[in-house]
This record gives structure tokens, sequence and C-alpha cells, in this order.
């Protein structure tokens, strides 16, 4: 959106309710579609005229690239972030290596933008009466690329693939705790049963697409999957180039085949922001899957360019180390939390593309998130006072962390911030090899550091969040979090299954986070992806995954 | 001439195999091990210290060394850890790239940076000499990227005249290709081209000064002779030195040109091995890289001996 833009979209603002200006915030953010938000438009009493007003001040920014008829046919080239490694549904751990595994294969359920599951090969699913016990109806008539039909023994044998340690799947690191191996089983063709470790309200979201290593292989399936590209997903591998890309063709097995509109597909992989960017300003590529904020002001603003924010729960976490001074006192973590002006970091950091965050996980984006608690703001004098109140004034910490994205831009702003109640912090960025070390506690900065910034990326559901990096047992927990409140919430959390059960946690969670302060959660940037504006329905999500199934070009 | 060639080449193997225990010694003070590297720091320790043994990677660091050089010296890279895939076919799809590219740039560059040091240094303290020299240096010290985007922004953004990316698609024909690596290829001759023209002119100037120039020109012979016969031969020499340095940058050097072009090419090859502690295909890539050096300095030292006497008649005693 330009500078004009804002102009007109700011006085379309002055003139409306506060409930009316979220709505406008949240078409804004890419979290309702245009429909979704004439619709709710039109319920909070807003005319007809100021939502066309909206729109087009809005510009080009939308939630999907939906509207207008689509031509059947045509080949797509997508630009994508180059995998890190092998293509193997077991060791996949980037965004680039779950995109391609998301083209050729299927998920259980797909999790969408909204962070909604939709069922792909998996039509229904329901919980035993205490969430220990969840059982799936499987899609019938579905083949894999190959010819094989797909049955329930096949996705018991994936899953139990996944959930072997043996296996070394980066599935495990989701599945620890909660899915032994061999605990999924097939009573027929059509029905997986899955017996968890502990009750879980959550857990078709582990098995769904933001699980991303589990696509539904084969029960056959030996590994080699960069050669065969095995899956019942509807675009099917003609060729794969290692580093270079992958190119599709529709998958003439797909059990939704009149769905596809296009007739081929090419992923051409792209290791850095600048050259995606450029490919798609110049026409090589028609779409790109992901781009950061800050790098790709130039797409923000360009009339021939469809930009789709993402809200995502993707953030930063500032951890303290709370058995090591100056941060044993929570008042001094709280005075942290206080010295930093959020909305200013995101427009500054991220161009404005981003949630604020609350000192906890619960990101805004999470339906289960209670909104009612009042988000934590800029407070100096109060900051200053509880560092002087805790006699920490003048007390100086390194602040240890790595050189990637914002990050270190962000490491400036935290130091100013904390010079200004008091604490002095002298910082030690590193590339991201030494700042993760071995990742186990004692032989890593990430772990072991008295203060330091760390990545985490975007999870459909905040158990990860809650779970590894703030239980007392939790193994990522870099601030040495030890609270036994906090632990019996979060059993709970994780095993309530209906949705105000979780919200009533989740406000308990959240105002015992604020009062703690182990970790600032100064915000959750949001995921952007961008293409021609000639083309329609591409649906991104968060975590990475770009869905095809009924992309195609406008007619 | 012989002996010197034996002699060379002997040294360049001993170079290559400290080659080889450098790179080995430096991948291995990284911290860090290498599941760890591929599955990133959030996997289970179970998974990363199954996939190490997966690998190999949990074997004593000395055993190896050893199965590389062993497989090495028997024409066996071995398997790139990272991809999973052989590091032979990695490396020579990604050097087949790189050469394309380095001999367009290469064909591009040498002429005209030799031409128009020639031309500086006939036109000395003269305005083209001027406008040479200091457009050279001018675009020499731009760095690489910046010049990449800015012929990108230029060519493919606004006048949408060539591709930005380097990448023909499959099958295209070497016109095609050929369109396809321009762009990249005068990024490079904005850097290279004031340094070699800057040489040439340095050595012209040199010869140009020469006694024997002088009496070459005195004792009748045209011009044209004078420059072709007398000036060119000896003011060449410290041009084909910095040409041949410039060969193994052109090869293995280009990681950010690949990296902005999306070019798939040894350069970034490497890059990304060093980053996933990727042993096999990074000793693999350093192994030719080094050979390219090699080749390109012994190269110049044989165009050099043919061009200066003195050297060649020195080496034959």
């Amino acid at each position: 959106m330009d500078r004009s833009q804002h102009q007109r979209l700011d006085s379309i603002r002055r003139g409306q309710s506060e409930l009316d200006n979220h709505l406008i915030d949240e078409f804004l953010g890419g979290y309702i579609s245009r429909r979704e938000f004439v619709r709710k438009g039109t319920v909070l009493g807003l005319g007809l005229p100021t939502l066309g007003a909206i729109l087009a001040a809005c510009g080009s920014t939308t939630s999907s690239t939906g509207g207008g008829a689509l031509k059947k046919g045509g080949k797509m080239t997508v630009a994508i972030i180059t995998p890190s490694g092998a293509i193997d549904p077991l060791k996949v751990s980037d965004e680039g290596g779950l995109a391609v595994l998301g083209q050729a294969g299927e998920y259980l359920a797909f999790s969408d933008k909204d962070l909604k599951l939709v069922p792909v090969l998996a039509e229904s699913w329901q919980a035993n009466s205490d969430g220990s016990v969840w059982t799936f109806k499987i899609r019938q008539g579905v083949k894999f690329n190959d010819g094989t039909p797909m049955t329930a023994k096949d996705v018991a044998f994936t899953v139990n693939l996944h959930a072997d340690p043996a296996n070394g799947s980066n599935a495990r690191s989701v599945f620890k705790g909660v899915l032994s191996k061999g605990n999924t089983t097939a009573p027929d063709d059509t029905t997986v049963k899955f017996q968890l470790d502990a009750p879980n309200g959550n857990f078709p979201y582990l098995v769904s697409s933001d699980n991303y290593n589990l696509i539904i292989l084969p029960s056959s399936y030996t590994g080699g999957y960069e050669s065969s590209f095995i899956g019942t997903g509807p675009w099917k591998k003609t060729s794969f180039t290692t580093g270079q890309g992958v190119s599709y063709v529709q998958n003439p097995n797909y059990w939704d085949k009149s769905a596809l509109n296009l007739d081929s597909l090419d992923l051409k992989f792209y290791a850095d922001d600048q050259p995606r960017i450029l490919a798609l300003q110049g026409g090589t590529a028609d779409v790109i899957s992901q781009f950061s904020a800050s790098v790709g002001q130039a797409l923000l603003g360009n009339p021939n360019i469809t930009v789709l924010a993402l809200r995502s729960s993707a953030h930063r976490q500032i951890h303290m180390r709370t058995d090591k001074e100056p941060f044993t006192d929570k008042n001094v973590r709280q005075a942290m939390g206080l010295v930093l002006n959020r909305q200013q970091l995101v427009t500054q950091l991220l161009n404005g593309q981003s949630d604020l965050g609350n000192d906890s996980p619960f990101a805004p984006v999470f339906p289960s998130t209670d909104t009612s608690v009042a988000q934590r703001a800029q407070d100096v004098t109060q900051a200053k006072q509880l560092v002087t109140t805790a006699g920490k004034s003048g007390a100086t910490v390194r602040l240890d962390t790595w050189n990637g994205y914002e990050i270190p831009q962000l490491a400036q702003l935290v130091k100013a911030g904390a010079a200004q109640a008091g604490i002095n912090i002298t910082l030690n960025v590193t590339d991201a090899g030494t700042y993760y070390g071995d990742a186990v506690f004692g032989k890593s900065p990430w772990l072991d550091s008295v203060m330091g910034i760390t990545d985490y990326g975007h999870r459909g559901v905040p158990n990860v969040f809650l779970g590894a990096p703030l239980l007392s047992s939790g193994p990522w927990n870099s601030a040495h979090f030890k609270n036994t409140q906090y632990d019996d919430l979060v059993a709970k959390y994780v095993a309530a299954i209906d949705s105000a059960t979780q919200r009533n946690l989740a406000g308990q969670i959240e105002r015992l986070l604020l009062d703690q302060t182990p970790i600032i959660f100064p915000y959750f940037y949001k995921h952007m992806s961008a293409s021609k504006t000639t083309v329609g329905s591409i649906e991104p999500t968060a975590m990475g995954h770009i869905s095809l199934k009924t992309a195609g070009f406008k007619a | 001439m012989g002996r010197f060639l034996l002699r060379r080449f002997g040294l360049a193997l001993v170079t290559l195999w400290l080659l080889s225990i450098i790179v080995f010694v430096a991948a291995h003070v990284f911290p860090g091990d290498v599941g760890r590297r591929i599955l990133g720091p959030f996997a289970d320790p179970a998974a990363v210290a199954s996939l190490n043994h997966q690998l190999g990677t949990d074997q004593p660091i000395l055993s190896q060394y050893w199965s590389w050089l062993s497989g090495a010296v028997t024409g066996h890279l071995g398997t790139s850890l990272n991809y999973r895939d052989s590091v032979a076919s990695l490396l020579g799809r990604a050097i087949g790239n790189s050469a394309k590219l380095g001999v367009v740039a290469f064909v591009l560059v040498v002429p005209l940076g030799i031409l128009g040091g020639i031309v500086a240094a006939l036109n000395r303290d003269r305005f083209l000499d001027r406008f040479i020299t200091v457009a050279g240096l001018s675009a020499a010290v731009i760095p690489e990227f910046v010049w990449a985007i800015v012929v990108i922004i230029l060519f493919g953004v606004v006048l949408r005249v060539l591709p930005v990316t380097a990448q023909a698609p499959e099958g295209s024909g070497v016109l095609t290709q050929l369109e396809y690596l321009i762009l990249p290829a005068i990024a490079l001759v904005l850097v290279l081209f004031g340094y070699i023209a800057r040489i040439t002119r340095a050595g012209m100037i040199e010869a140009l000064d020469a006694d024997y120039t002088r009496t070459a020109a005195l004792k009748g012979l045209s011009w044209a002779t004078v420059i072709r016969r007398h000036v060119l031969r000896n003011a060449l020499l410290p041009t084909v030195a910095v040409v041949a340095s410039q060969t193994g940058y052109l090869i293995g050097g280009l990681v950010v040109i690949e990296l902005i072009f999306n070019y798939p090419g040894i350069g970034y090859l490497l890059f990304t091995a060093a980053q996933k502690k990727d042993f096999p295909l990074l000793q693999g890539g350093v192994m030719f890289v080094g050979l390219v050096y090699l080749t390109a300095t012994l190269l110049a030292d044989i165009a050099y001996s043919l061009l200066n006497p003195r050297i060649r008649y020195g080496s034959a005693e």
C-alpha cells in the first residue's frame, strides 16, 4: 500500500468504531478474506459505500488470490526457498523441503491459513471422552500416483514410521510424549485408531499438515523418496534436480481431479530472498512462496503483484535466566518487557507486517488465545522503578544471539531499551551454528546464556511453544523457568478438548507468564507470499506449505 | 620444459593433498555436528544421533578422513551427507554450469580488458586514457553484488529485455543459454575489466618506454609491427599472470553472483556444503577448485615461457 492509500484509509478509519477498525485490521492482516470482510462488515453495520472505499484504499493486499474465474490449463512457475537438504519425508525440517513434500504428498488434514483443519485423506475424526484415543475415518477411492490404492493400513504404517525413534524422524519432536511407536493401528481399511500416551485435545493438528513430515506413504515404502515422489497428492513429479527444482504434471490417479486447473507446475528453488523477489518482478516466477517484509518492500506497493500476508505464530523469544543474576527477581524481568516499544519494533523491523506479542506463546492468531488479557505496553518509568527497587540498577548482562533475519537489529533495540531502565547489555552475536551449539544444556549458548534471542517458526497450535521452552522439564527451556503451577496449567490445557475450557486455561497461563516473564515475546510476524495479479487460488500457509491444488491463471 | 612440467605436477599433487587436510580440519573445528546441522536445533537428540550413525559421522575423525582419502584416490568421491546424492554427479552438474558462466565472462572480459589497456596506453594521459582508467577502476571498486542487482533491475525488471535468473529452461539451445548468462557475465565484466585493463596499460607503458622499442622504431619498422612484435609480447606478461589468477575465481568463487542470479554453480554448492558440514561434498568441490587454480597457474607459466624466451631457455638447461 502506498502513502496515499494509507492516508485515504486513515481518514476512513477515523469515522469508525473500535470494533469496525478491528475488522479492518483483520482484513489488512490477511486474516479474513475479502468476502468474509464484507460479510462481517455488513453485520457490524458498515455501509456498502464505506466497505467499498476501504477495499479500494487497501489496493492489492488481500488474503487470498481468489476472485475471477480461472481457466483450465497452463503451467505455473513457483519460486520457493531452496530445500536445505535431501527431500526425505522423515528428515525434512525446513520451509523449502516441506513446500516440496506438500505437492506430490497429502496429509490426513490440511491446517489452512486460518488454522482450521480441512479434511483431506481423513474424512472425519473423533476422540473418546478424555481425548486419549482418537479415531479417524479414512477417505476411500484414493490411489497413490503409481496406481496402488491407499488404505488405513498405509496411514498407520506412515505414522508408526515417524513415531519409531530408530528412524530418526523429525516428527518425533512432535510425537515424543504424545504418541509412541506401534500405538497407531488400522482395525479395518477405513479406520485408523491412535492410542495416545496422554490425553491431547489438539491431537488432530499433530497428524495434519502442521506436522509437515507426515505425508501419507504406502506401506511398501522403504526410502528413496527423491526417485519416486510417491504420494496421493495432485501433482506427479516428472523431473527433480537437487538444488534446482521439481517439475510436475497432474497426477492421473488423483481423487479430486476435477478441482485441478493447471496442466503442469514448476517449483524453482531460490536460496535467497532478493533473487526470489527479483524473479517475481522480472516475470520469471508467477508466485513466490515466501519473502521477508524487510527485504520485499518493493512488492508491497506494486500494482501488478498480489501480496498475501498471513498472520502466524512465528516469533522471536528473548529469554532471561530465572536462576541467574540479575534476572532471579521477576521485577527485573518484567522491567525488560516494559522497556520495549513493540509497535515501533514492528514498524522498524518488519514494515509493520506483524502482530504484537504479550510475553506468552499465545499468539493473537490462535483461536484459543484469551484476547481479553491486556497488552503489555511500554512504560520506562515503571521499568526503571522496578529495577531500582530490586537493587539491580547498573547491572551488566550479556545477550547471546545469532546473525540472521532482523535478530541483530532487535538485539540492538533491546539493549537500548534496557539501558533506559538501568541494565547494561553487551551483545554477543555469532553464527547460527555457534549459538545453537549441540542443542543440549551445558553445550549450547542458546540454552545456557543468561539472556538470548531465539527464532521459532510457526506452529498451528501453541502446544510446542508451551512445552519445550517453558515447562520445568522442557528440553529448550533457556530461561530455566521452573514453576509447578505453570506445569499444571499446561497439562490441563493440552488435555482440554472444548474451546471454552482451552480459552479459560489460556487466560490463566497468559496472566501467569505476564507476571513471571521468563521470556519476552515481542511480536508474532506475518508470513508473506506474493504472486502476479493474473494468478488465482493459491493457498499458502504460515507453516510454509503452498497448496496449488486449485491454482490457476485468471481467464 | 619436460622436467619443469613434471616438477610442477608433483608440487600440484602435494598442494592438493595439503589442501584436503586443511579443509578437513577446518570443517571439523566448526562447532556443532553434522546431524544437528541437517536436522536443525529443534530436532530430537535421538533423531540427531540416529542420523549421525546412518551417515557414519559418529566415527572417529581419522577414520572418516581415511575412508574419504582411500575413496578419492580410486576416483570415488562418496555421497553428500546433506543431499544423499553422489558427490560426483552433484559436482559434475555444478561444474558444468560454472564452466559455462566462467567461459562466457572470460571471453567477454579478457579481450575487452586487454584492448582497453592497449588503447589507454597508446593514448597515455589523454582523455581516452583517463576515461578508461577511471571508469574501469570505479566499476571495479563497486562490489559484484551491487552490480548484479543494478544490471538485474535495469535490464530484467525495468527494461525487461533479459531474464533475471541465469539458469535457462531445460533443453534450451546454445543461444538461449547465452541470453540467460549475459547479465551475470556483464556484472563480472564490470568487476574485472578495470583490473585487467590497468595491468595491461602498465605493461604497455613500460614496454613503450623501453630502449628496445625505441631501437625498433628507429631501425624503420612500421608502428604496427613495433607494437605487435616488440611491445605487446613484453607488455602482456603480467596480464597473463593476472588472468590466470582470475580463472580460479571465475570458476569457483562466484558465490554471490550465483546466489543473486539463482545459478546452480559450484560456488554456491560449496558454500552450503560448508554450512551443513557436508564434508564429502565440500572436500570434493574444494579439490576441484584447487585443481582449476593449479591448472590455470600452470598454463599461465607455460604461456609465460612461450612469450618470454628467458624463462623458456632457463628451464631447458
